[in-house]
């Protein structure tokens, strides 16, 4: 059986840095990612990023990920396994990964980082298996992944951060956006993308929705319709649009099945979008040794998912008893990172939902000796 | 209403907008960013304490415009695309709008485009003056473009214009294959984006002249279309032979034994 000191499990963001953290402490870090590459959803962000510079601000996404895949590279102790996807956690620590071209194996890791991210929700409308519907992931691969156009007239679902750059994206590789349907009366994202797919004259029509899907063999086009107050949809108000891709852009939601299988805590934070891992302010979950980063444990940005990471990384390290001159000073300060990340109003929201699944009595910050806890879910 | 719209009204552009007598002094920034999101790569840009020391990451900018010479380094460095500079001294009639642009094709010093609004409306005829596409800009490349000054403070956008191209699309580049402009320009639109590519999909290159009339034709609609520099790109695989022959030659050669 295949052995590591801390398993990382997902390659993107929060699972890269929690990686380049766990490398640099000395543990022996196995990070396996179920895409042939590394970087997460990182590979297809083609815009800037906010935050500061500690969290590569004003460098594209794409960027970011060559940058922490290069580091990471230059680790002897960090073996990567691309392909793999971890489809199990059992009782007595085992883990089981597939590999795509074949193969089976297990791993029996000291400590585990889970850093899965997170899946996009889709709705529920009639013909709403039309080819030429999509998620906004999907369309976001098919362009700056793969650089093939979806269609030529999309209509976007969803004003939030998502649902905007990807818009702005279809418009720099030539598409035409014929507007953007936000359900919510408010525009969901940051203003500044808002402002910036309006000035190319995107129309944003919030408090609208889709009521039907259009086409035999592929969609054709949408019928979208107004929300009241209470979100029903008003009679007469309905308005057909001509499209040849309905991208879907309304949330994501936490990939926390293996957490639910190792039996850790799981509660439902509405404000982090899905059922979510209670752990302490280290990132380990109520399972000793078990730690979470990134998307799985809540919807953010990717910038705070990096410093989670960084946090997770250091505090899995420390657990199996690595230690560093500079630890106490570095996950002072990574902490601090995702306070101020989240101190905002945009914030408001996160800092709700943390405090809700943030235990108060923190695990052992070092295992003494004592294995890794996983248990069947209750 | 902002959040309702994604566009700002004048109430909210006021605010912060630089003052009239600002203005009278030449370029000035102006950052429209309006509501608290954690973000601060403007202050890091600005070597003119214009754009002041976040307190807290999520702070709105807090601009001094009276430090601010225009330098406009921080166009590029905004994630959210929220700064330009604005220079109402630039000449009589025309003032300076200096914007954030990630589109190709990039326009062209000279090109007339249309000026948008907030909200994509077109204002006015404008032309391009400069167009800056440093290493440092990484990919967010800033238009100069002088507006007429009575619109100057609501261009916050360009659209080229349909391209006015005295060339018909049935003009012959390669002459050996006959493939026209409006091939090359329709394949460079689909993403094919090098010389190889379109070569094999159109046989153009592969004629008599083997590229000799149509390469360098084909390669400046590439650079113009994408926006690379002629450095960047390449005419693609040289192979033997470099001109026709005749396969009865090879083949006498063949006959007298010298084929190795």
């Amino acid at each position: 059986m295949k052995t590591a000191d801390i398993l990382v499990i997902g390659g993107g963001p929060a699972g890269l840095c929690a990686t380049l953290n766990a490398a640099e402490m000395g543990a022996k870090v196995l990070l396996v990612e179920r895409d042939d590459a590394l970087g997460g959803q990182l590979v297809k962000q083609t815009h800037m990023f906010f935050g500061s510079e500690k969290q590569y601000a004003s460098t594209r996404g794409i960027d970011i990920g060559k940058l922490l895949i290069e580091k990471i590279g230059t680790f002897e102790n960090v073996e990567v396994m691309k392909e793999t996807t971890v489809i199990g956690i059992y009782e007595d620590g085992v883990v089981t990964l597939e590999e795509r071209h074949g193969g089976y194996l297990k791993v029996k890791p000291e400590s585990i980082i889970v850093t899965t991210g997170a899946s996009e929700k889709f709705l529920g409308f009639p013909n709403n298996d039309l080819p030429g519907i999509y998620g906004a992931g999907a369309v976001q691969t098919l362009m700056n992944v793969y650089g093939v156009k979806p269609g030529n007239n999309v209509l976007m679902v969803g004003a939030g951060n998502i649902g905007l750059i990807v818009s702005y994206q279809l418009t720099q590789a030539g598409v035409n956006v014929a507007g953007i349907v936000e359900a919510a009366p408010k525009i969901g994202g940051y203003l500044v993308h808002a402002s910036k797919v309006r000035r190319m004259g995107i129309p944003i029509y919030t408090s609208h929705t889709v009521k039907q899907a259009h086409g035999s063999d592929r969609l054709t086009g949408v019928t979208m319709i107004q929300l009241d107050e209470k979100w029903q949809q008003v009679p007469g108000t309905e308005k057909e649009i001509e499209v040849d891709v309905l991208c879907i852009s309304v949330g994501l939601s936490p990939l926390s099945e293996l957490l639910h299988q190792a039996g850790c805590e799981i509660k439902y934070v509405a404000s982090l979008s899905g059922f979510v891992p209670v752990r302490d302010e280290n990132m380990m979950t109520t399972q000793e040794g078990i730690f979470v980063a990134g998307d799985v444990g809540g919807i953010e940005e990717a910038s705070s998912a990096m410093v989670e990471g960084y946090l997770a990384g250091l505090s899995a390290a420390e657990w199996l008893g690595y230690s560093s001159d500079t630890l106490t000073e570095r996950k002072t300060d990574l902490k601090e990172q995702l306070r101020s990340l989240r101190s905002g109003p945009e914030g408001a929201r996160i800092r709700q939902g943390i405090e809700q699944i943030t235990r108060q009595a923190p695990g052992n910050a070092s295992r003494k000796g004592q294995a890794m806890a996983a248990v069947p879910g209750k | 209403m902002l959040e309702k719209t994604g566009v700002a009204t004048p109430e909210e552009i006021e605010k912060v907008f630089p003052s009239e007598e600002r203005l009278k002094k030449g370029p000035v920034v102006i950052v429209e960013c309006f509501r608290e999101i954690p973000c601060n790569p403007c202050y890091t840009a600005c070597n003119q304490n214009a754009i002041k020391e976040f307190i807290d990451i999520n702070d709105l900018p807090n601009v001094d415009h009276d430090n601010c010479n225009g330098c406009g380094l921080c166009i590029s460095k905004c994630p959210g695309l929220a700064i330009r500079v604005l220079d109402m001294t630039w000449s009589d009639e025309e003032a300076m709008v200096r914007i954030p642009y990630e589109f190709l094709p990039l326009p062209v010093a000279g090109d007339i485009v249309d000026g948008l609004d907030r909200e994509g409306n077109k204002l006015v005829d404008v032309r391009v003056e400069k167009v800056q596409n440093s290493k440092m800009m990484d990919k967010t490349p800033v238009l100069w473009l002088a507006v007429k000054k009575a619109f100057a403070k609501e261009v916050v956008f360009m659209k080229p214009q349909p391209r006015k191209d005295t060339r018909a699309d049935e003009t012959i580049v390669c002459r050996c294959s006959d493939v026209t402009l409006g091939d090359i320009r329709q394949m460079v639109e689909d993403g094919y984006t090098t010389v190889d590519e379109i070569k094999r999909l159109t046989r153009a290159g592969m004629g008599p002249c083997q590229g000799k009339t149509c390469g360098q034709i084909i390669l400046r609609e590439i650079s113009m279309m994408t926006g690379k520099s002629m450095e960047e790109l390449t005419l693609g695989t040289y192979r033997p032979p470099i001109k026709s022959v005749k396969l009865g030659e090879i083949a006498k050669t063949a006959e007298r034994g010298e084929e190795s």
